[in-house]
């Protein structure tokens, strides 16, 4: 499981001599950091990074704000067309993006927002909403309808009850879903390399396909520049890993 | 049931629903609205690069479609689809609730260790991890095969692509390693989420840990199977970026699967419409095969499950 990932660490660190040996070796032989200055250095790292960065985040703020009020609607409400919103949902997953390129390029095109930070980012919450929605409703349905109940009867009102009670209940959902929209808005390559054309305006997995050109792939600087790409995820996901272990739910339920 | 019609928000006439639903559905019918419409429309259209140059598409009916289902490398790409697609979801759900489980037992410094190992998987992006993959399988400087010469066995320098059944297997490999974290946590969160209570009522009771999966665990995670399960199906089954980039851009035919299939005809032949008319078929394929489990998983939303 773990081995591409040692692989790539690994490799990050050797120098250009061990990278392309013919008969590579487990265990490094070298240590060098000549590779993280190479990638470090090369035209657009900052950029890039930063690019990344705000789309990243605005995705995953908007289509988590928006998600949390769709799926309240799905797990607590009924309304006519439910089953079709629903099942919208699902089907929308369905669509493969390698046809659906063309025309969403012309459309985007046309409402000025290709080569945009928020073209792409709006973009993404699109192909994002579904899953986030459909994982809320999931862990809103855990959680049971009593606690907001008995809010109501302490005299709460609806909003109030979703704000003061619900929403807390929700965090660890909340913060599973967010991993899963930052990790997808992160690591995207395909929208990005067709919305985002300027050099300027790259996002990180763009910046790292320039490492392999026509004479072939840069591994050492490319798994060095990748290492460097996982970390904010991983950062990301430590510090919030353990409201999701602790289990918010079971806590308020046992309370 | 009754505690929810309790909460529900209001008498009959309620627009609070529609409210928090308008937003995001304003998103995506935006973005992915027109895409789709335009994909169908094409779908009925020859339109080649002739069409392009001048603009004008010309109508066809249902001429693609038919061409198509005549076609017997349409059927023998469907046919490999499906059983690649099947492969894949099956290995990543059994791995993954295997070692969702084995989490829960695991002494908290190796949870950890594997959690970890686990994000970090997750984390790289998909593009890297698929380069790394090539790389370890490649001709010349195969870790891989270099291991299984020191063993004592005689590889020389494999191309495994060579082969298909080692081909598909390294995709494969590629695609379900890409696919277990998500899996893993998934399952991992909802083991987590089932009341000790219940587990604890039914030990009391003389139930044995084989019963208390059967009639406790497995409803309450059921659900997430059936979503886990669905996702899987229609994530692998349009799996196109791990074949392309493992195949060097030029798969061979014998590597096509619907997704590849839909692009070559689109852009490799400028057949876009054919793309298209391939395109749509793939999604309808891919809903008779899930048509069971979108329809449980509209039950599962829809609180009558």
């Amino acid at each position: 499981m773990g081995f591409p990932v040692y692989w790539m660490v690994t490799t990050s660190f050797k120098n250009r001599q061990d990278v392309l040996s013919t008969e590579p070796t487990i265990l490094p032989r070298s240590f060098t950091i000549e590779n993280y200055q190479n990638a470090f250095s090369r035209e657009g790292f900052y950029t890039s990074l930063r690019n990344s960065l705000i789309v990243v985040l605005i995705t995953v703020a908007i289509s988590l704000f928006l998600a949390t009020f769709a799926s309240v609607a799905i797990a607590r409400t009924k309304f006519t067309g439910k089953r079709s919103f629903i099942s919208a949902l699902l089907i929308v997953q369905m669509l493969p993006l390698s046809a659906l390129i063309i025309p969403l390029f012309l459309l985007l095109t046309r409402l000025q927002l290709t080569n945009t930070i928020g073209g792409l980012a709006l973009t993404y919450v699109a192909f994002i909403l579904p899953f986030t929605i459909w994982t809320l409703r999931g862990f809103l349905a855990n959680i049971p309808t009593d606690i907001e109940e008995a809010a109501l009867v302490d005299g709460c009102t609806r909003v109030q009850a979703y704000r003061h009670v619900l929403l807390p209940l929700m965090a660890p959902g909340l913060v599973a879903t967010a991993i899963f929209a930052f990790i997808q808005a992160w690591n995207e390559f395909l929208l990005a390399y067709i919305i985002m054309q300027s050099q300027e305006n790259l996002t990180l997995p763009v910046w790292l396909a320039g490492f392999t050109t026509r004479t072939g792939t840069d591994w050492g600087p490319l798994m060095a520049a990748s290492t460097v790409t996982a970390i904010p995820v991983v950062i990301f996901f430590s510090l919030i890993q353990k409201r999701i272990a602790t289990g918010v739910t079971a806590g308020a339920v046992k309370g | 049931m009754s505690s929810a019609t309790k909460f529900r928000l209001g008498p009959k006439k309620n627009l609070w629903p529609y409210l928090l639903i308008t937003p995001a559905l304003a998103v995506i019918l935006l973005i992915l609205g027109f895409p789709v419409f335009r994909l169908i429309t094409l779908s009925f259209q020859q339109f080649g690069l002739a069409e392009i140059v001048s603009g004008i598409p010309t109508w066809v009916g249902f001429e693609n479609f038919q061409a198509l289902l005549k076609d017997p490398e349409f059927w023998t790409v469907l046919r490999r689809t499906f059983i690649f697609t099947f492969a894949m979801v099956a290995a990543s759900i059994v791995i993954g609730a295997w070692l969702a489980h084995l989490m829960l037992r695991m002494n908290p410094i190796l949870r950890w260790l594997l959690n970890t190992t686990l994000i970090l998987v997750w984390a790289i992006p998909a593009l890297v991890g698929i380069s790394i993959w090539k790389w370890m399988f490649s001709f010349e400087f195969s870790i891989i095969t270099s291991t299984i010469n020191r063993l004592g066995f005689d590889f020389a320098q494999r191309n495994w692509f060579t082969n298909t059944f080692s081909g598909f297997s390294i995709i494969g490999g590629v695609v379900v390693w890409g696919a277990i974290p998500f899996i893993t946590i998934s399952i991992y969160a909802a083991l987590t989420q089932v009341p000790k209570e219940l587990l604890e009522a039914a030990a009391i009771d003389g139930a044995n840990s084989r019963q208390i999966f059967r009639s406790v665990i497995l409803p309450i995670l059921l659900p997430i199977y059936v979503i886990l399960i669905s996702l899987s199906i229609i994530w692998d089954f349009q799996v196109f970026t791990q074949i392309w980039v493992l195949l060097d851009n030029r798969p061979a035919s014998e590597y096509y699967t619907m997704a590849i299939y839909a692009f070559e005809k689109s852009f490799g032949l400028s057949e876009y419409g054919m793309g298209a008319a391939i395109a749509l078929l793939m999604i309808f394929s891919l809903l008779g095969v899930t048509w069971f489990y979108i329809k449980k998983m509209v039950q599962i939303g829809d609180g009558n499950a």
